[in-house]
């Protein structure tokens, strides 16, 4: 019997194929496990956790911009503890690997979630130092190559899994990011969390979110997404996870062509629930059609 | 994929969406509309059910344009095909005797579905309709069908028309000024209140937190948790 050209190894931990739903648009999967079947997917990454849990920021939350949104959700999270408790042991029974997403405000916190979560049931830990919603930290982590490889090393000197550190567009030398976090003991990298960007109210003559500045993504940003994704791929060794506004196979398959060795797929979930389906569907389909006898035989191929 | 049958005009940018499709879900629910094929606009546009209809298999929507994607669903045609999503949310709870709805604008809408439930649980209720509209009034004729009284104001204020002292259920759907002013009126007179909200969402289905509420018992989900609440539940928050 073939094996499945979609199977794949992602840091010794197998995948039924390379997509992946992103954090913090499939809560910890119970809402879209009741919609479709999940355990087609090949991983989930859960919404992003920091040590204590938050409300979320306050106002407005999302804002839609053309082929693409803006939202502003600020890590509203149970916090580590509730996640270890109530949410892993759902998630990992819906069959798809793992990934764990932490956050936070501090290194002292980052630190602490995971030692914390070492004790949790899921398969990668992916440092979320990209995320733009949060007043104190966040992505201020990801921001240059010093303090992404200092909280990198830091967290990957506590953590038992392997570790995905996700990278934020908004740094100005991202390339340099990438490469400091691989030095810095990164066992892959995510990329892109969302762009830095701004709505108005024009009758309301304000900003339309409290923290003015939000997070763009979306079929908007899919071509910026995948130039960084082809500098990042070509200037490390490391795995790299890709995604930024990908919702049909085609746009899979251009990030896998690039380097990337999975994908995360994100808001196209929110326009079809089903959409990574379709994705997974779409990917098997180019294999036959292409006689690969794997889907990483096209990765990195650009 | 849903197949719209009827695209019938209402008031100035109101218009009623009758499609074809499984006709499932309860009122108070909504559906995630968007046009195949289109990823700008992207995001789906949550929309209440205003009328159930499983005798001819159809589902109606009454829509108002407020922006580019409601905009796109008023210029269908019959025989275009619209994906819809759902049903999803909570719905209205059916509350045994009488009954009170009180709706702005288009907020009236899911109302329609409301009285007639209310009716069919139980045919010897009272239902009264309080009707508010800006400029034009409409669904007017609908609410007479299966509502015992129903009173339309035009430019007013509509809850002030309200008696909250009933021994009575009450039920409110339209703009937040409405129903700030609907939960005021409630807590004067610890009326038994539920409301339903509108925000803005992406996924519809409790997973993208965008539509959260502060509520007295925590972060609520318009989508999944509501649309509809008991009024004491989001009365700070609105």
């Amino acid at each position: 019997m073939q094996s499945d050209p979609l199977a794949i190894d992602l840091l010794g931990v197998p995948l039924k194929n390379p997509v992946i739903a992103a954090s913090g648009t499939f809560g910890f999967g119970r809402e879209y496990a009741a919609l479709f079947d999940v355990s087609r997917l090949g991983g989930i990454s859960g919404k992003g956790l920091t040590l204590f849990g938050s409300p979320g920021n306050d106002g407005a939350r999302i804002c839609e911009t053309p082929a693409g949104m803006l939202n502003s959700i600020g890590l509203e999270n149970p916090g580590v503890r509730k996640f270890a408790e109530e949410e892993a042991p759902f998630l990992r029974s819906l069959g798809p690997a793992v990934l764990c997403n932490l956050g936070g405000h501090s290194e002292e916190e980052y630190i602490e979630g995971a030692r914390q979560l070492n004790a949790a049931d899921f398969d990668f830990l992916e440092l979320n130092i990209s995320c733009p919603n949060v007043k104190n930290g966040g992505m201020a982590f990801g921001m240059t190559p010093e303090s992404a490889a200092d909280i990198t090393k830091k967290v990957k000197a506590v953590t038992n899994r392997p570790l995905i550190v996700k990278l934020s567009p908004n740094a100005p030398e991202l390339v340099a990011v990438a490469r400091a976090c691989e030095s810095a003991g990164a066992d892959a990298l995510s990329l892109v969390n969302t762009f830095l960007g701004m709505a108005v109210d024009v009758r309301a003559k304000r900003a339309v979110f409290d923290n003015v500045y939000a997070g763009l993504s979306g079929p908007a940003i899919l071509p910026i997404a995948l130039r960084m994704t082809h500098q990042v791929c070509r200037a490390v060794q490391i795995s790299v996870i890709g995604m930024g506004g990908i919702s049909s196979a085609e746009d899979a398959l251009r990030f896998i062509m690039v380097g990337a060795s999975a994908v995360q797929v994100g808001c196209a979930t929110f326009a079809h629930p089903a959409a990574m389906l379709d994705i997974i569907d779409g990917l098997s389909d180019y294999c036959k059609t292409e006689n690969l006898g794997s889907i990483h035989d096209v990765c990195g191929i650009i | 994929m849903a197949v719209i049958l009827a695209n019938e005009p209402l008031a100035p940018g109101v218009f009623r969406l009758d499609v074809t499709g499984a006709p499932t879900g309860r009122a108070g629910q909504f559906y995630m509309l968007r046009l195949p094929g289109v990823q700008d606009p992207f995001l789906s546009r949550p929309i209440s059910i205003f009328e159930v209809n499983p005798a001819s298999e159809t589902l109606s929507f009454v829509v108002q344009t407020a922006g580019r994607g409601t905009a796109m669903l008023s210029a269908l045609l019959p025989g275009q095909p619209l994906e819809v999503q759902g049903p999803y949310g909570n719905g209205f709870p059916l509350e045994n005797g009488h009954a009170v709805l009180v709706g702005g604008g288009v907020g009236t809408a899911p109302l329609f579905q409301l009285a007639k439930e209310l009716r069919a649980a139980n045919p010897n209720r009272r239902i009264d309709a309080f009707l508010g509209f800006r400029e034009t009034a409409y669904l007017a004729d609908a609410f007479e069908r299966v509502a015992d009284r129903v009173q339309v104001n035009v430019g007013g204020i509509v809850t002030e028309e309200v008696d909250f002292s009933l021994d009575a259920t009450y039920y409110a759907c339209g703009p937040l000024p409405m129903l700030r002013a609907a939960c005021t009126a409630a807590k004067t007179a610890d009326a038994k209140l539920y409301v339903s909200l509108e925000k803005r969402m992406a996924c519809g289905v409790g997973a993208c937190l965008g539509c959260t509420c502060k509520t007295a018992h925590g972060n609520k989900r318009v989508c999944k948790d509501g649309p509809v609440f008991a009024y004491e539940e989001v009365a700070d928050a609105i």
